[in-house]
């Protein structure tokens, strides 16, 4: 599954631009669902189980990652740039970058430190005061690579360090669709469906068509979530650790959980041995926002990894708690199909 | 010679400002090549005489700073994580949630941390660097085992090629002065020249011109020509202010360096076609020219320019015309006095 996860992180797909991924996961999951790809760009696949669920049952996880947007070509071939997604400019400036179609290779910088005010040196960058950098020289030069438009995408090795502990871009949510493709690869005990949705990071857009399409029962969200256990803070500001297994949420920005649902979480990871654990503050969001009022209302859990340093291009997750949130999911999936 | 593959083996090795003995060992390893080069253990200084050194002649120096900006650890946490403080002027607006090289006992990668948005309201700031950790994902004890206070840690970052001859990479302030001083002795090789060429890759520079200030009085030259990178302007900036990525070296020209030299360059340059830009200082320099020109009893110098983008980031950007224009600049100069 790892392996998986560092090829689904190194492809690219900001919110609008999913296609690298959507690809990737048609290919592999092509022979074994049936796959159905809606106007925006949403995969839907029903996949058979074993056996026929007594519930529809869709479990989701969101394709595209955070990024940039080339928005205008300044005169000297330097391009201005709109994030895609909640990024802080913060963890954007001095960072390598490919842009468009032809991959073109670029830095996203600014004036020199050394150069500004004494005031300024201790400002961040905001996103209007940075520019892509590819090296052209005119407007004209750079018209004939790239145009507005275009997606800017962090360049970010996929790298173990530590013990057990991996580091990528767009882990957040690749970490949800490399769950999902082996929950295929293994079978599956109960007929579900499958969606690998488009845009969450602008909105929750993709989840909420795809669930209006799906009509489910029950729905599961697999995602990565913040973490903040780091120095300096401490007791329930941590939100989740590392380590510490799934997150099972009972309320976020977007979501009211399902009561029983969250119990029976907790339940299954309890009987099975999985450590698991919940968030600690009401923050972040994700697809469970949109899919949960979708139609007439849809009972829906999120399992989530924690993830240090989310939405930047150096997300953090530990190895075992994307075992655990694999194990705990598949415990899960059986048991909401079979209730 | 290829000056983008030299530049690659230069920039990828690490070297934190008194801690850059593995780049000097592979520098002196290129420098052997044109004469006597050698690596001292002691200042993390490359010390180099050009083939057919003679007594009498007068010495130039060629100066370049071998260190880079970076990070040192200064304490360990109880769970693992790493306080740091700077080592250099880094730009403190790159750091969150950069991965980062911890050159301990053996390289151990690391990510910056980053508040997330619920417990950081303003993201208006820049991070202190007293204020970061690095996260290494070890316990206290194992973090402790493999670091020590006082180990450096760097941003790395590979030579990648842009558009328009440019290229991106960390710590091309100065390994790209490095390769100029290199590719000028290529271009010189087995030309008797009048005068006995010293190089000096010195140390320190980013914390004060320290090498320079020991390397310049053990090498005593009788002129300095110091070639460092210098700021190429920016979208939105004044060009008032800076050189132009693609203009050609930028002639220093201020009070604290020799006037003499400023102008046998801009001739040099004019004779020889060699695109250039002039670079007034209204004092001193910030470059390892202010300490070698007060080593001993005074040494004429000059500063030769590389224009750069994005100075003491992860992200600098040169455009190798300038350093093939630095270099010939240099060799021009030299077969002149």
């Amino acid at each position: 599954m790892i392996n998986e996860l560092k090829d689904l992180c190194l492809l690219d797909g900001i919110s609008g631009d999913e296609g690298q991924v959507r690809e990737y996961i048609i290919s592999r999951i092509k022979d074994k669902a049936e796959i159905k790809v809606d106007a925006l760009g949403n995969v839907i696949a029903f996949v058979k189980g074993k056996n026929r669920s007594k519930n529809r049952v869709m479990i989701s996880a969101h394709m595209d990652e955070v990024g940039m947007i080339v928005t205008y070509i300044n005169e000297d071939g330097t391009l201005k740039l709109s994030p895609v997604g909640g990024i802080d400019p913060r963890v954007v400036f001095g960072r390598r970058v490919t842009v468009g179609k032809n991959n073109a290779v670029g830095v996203i910088g600014g004036t020199a430190v050394h150069n500004l005010s004494a005031e300024d040196r201790k400002k961040s960058v905001p996103f209007d005061k940075m520019t892509a950098d590819i090296g052209c020289k005119s407007r004209e030069d750079a018209q004939k690579l790239v145009s507005p438009g275009d997606s800017v995408r962090f360049v970010s090795d996929f790298v173990s360090f530590g013990d057990g502990y991996v580091k990528c871009k767009a882990i957040d949510d690749r970490v949800g669709c490399a769950v999902m493709l082996r929950l295929i690869d293994e079978g599956l005990e109960y007929d579900a469906y499958f969606t690998f949705v488009v845009q969450e990071e602008i909105g929750l857009r993709g989840a909420k068509c795809a669930a209006y399409t799906v009509d489910p029962d029950y729905a599961l969200v697999i995602e990565a979530t913040t973490a903040a256990d780091i120095p300096e803070v401490s007791g329930d500001s941590k939100v989740c650790v590392l380590g510490g297994g799934p997150v099972i949420s009972f309320m976020d920005r977007h979501t009211v959980y399902d009561k029983e649902l969250y119990a029976l979480a907790f339940e299954t990871a309890k009987g099975n041995g999985i450590p698991c654990q919940t968030k600690t503050r009401v923050a972040g969001g994700n697809d469970a926002g949109a899919i949960h009022v979708s139609r007439g209302g849809v009972r829906t859990c999120a399992v989530s990894l924690p993830c240090r340093y989310l939405h930047s291009p150096s997300c953090v997750i530990r190895e075992s708690d994307l075992e655990n949130a694999y194990i705990l999911t598949r415990f899960l999936l059986d048991r909401t199909c079979n209730r | 010679m290829d000056i983008k593959e030299i530049l690659s083996h230069l920039t990828e090795t690490a070297g934190v400002s008194g801690d850059e003995y593995a780049v000097s060992v592979l520098a002196a390893d290129i420098l052997g090549e044109y004469g006597e080069a050698s690596a001292d253990r002691n200042t993390g200084c490359v010390y180099f005489k050009r083939s057919g050194w003679e007594k009498d002649k007068p010495v130039v120096l060629l100066d370049a700073h071998i260190d880079e900006i970076g990070m040192i650890v200064t304490y360990i946490t109880d769970d693992g994580f790493l306080k740091v403080s700077g080592c250099g002027g880094l730009d403190n607006r790159v750091l969150l949630a950069q991965q980062v090289t911890v050159c301990g006992r053996e390289k151990l990668i690391g990510i910056v941390t980053s508040t997330p948005p619920h417990l950081e309201k303003d993201s208006s700031m820049a991070p202190e660097t007293e204020d970061i950790y690095i996260d290494i994902g070890l316990s206290g004890e194992r973090a402790r085992e493999l670091v020590d206070l006082g180990d450096r840690v760097l941003i790395e970052n590979c030579l990648a090629e842009l558009q328009g001859g440019r290229v991106t990479s960390k710590a091309l302030d100065d390994r790209s002065g490095m390769a100029a001083i290199i590719f000028a002795l290529d271009k010189l090789k087995d030309k008797k020249l009048a005068v006995n060429v010293a190089v000096l890759f010195s140390s320190q520079e980013e914390i004060g011109e320290r090498g320079a200030q020991i390397g310049a009085y053990s090498i005593d030259p009788d002129m300095a020509v110091v070639v460092d990178v210098s700021f190429a302007k920016t979208h939105g900036e004044s060009p008032e202010n800076c050189g132009e990525l693609g203009g050609g070296p930028m002639i220093g020209i201020a009070p604290s360096l020799s006037r003499r030299l400023s102008e046998d360059m801009l001739r040099i340059a004019r004779e020889n076609h060699i695109p250039y830009q002039t670079e007034v200082m209204g004092g001193k320099t910030g470059t390892n020219a202010d300490a070698i020109g007060i080593i001993r009893g005074g040494v004429p110098a000059v500063t030769v320019s590389i224009p750069e983008r994005y100075m003491h980031t992860p992200a600098e950007v040169v455009e190798i015309s300038d350093i093939e224009n630095t270099a010939e600049l240099i060799a021009e100069f030299l077969e002149s006095v």
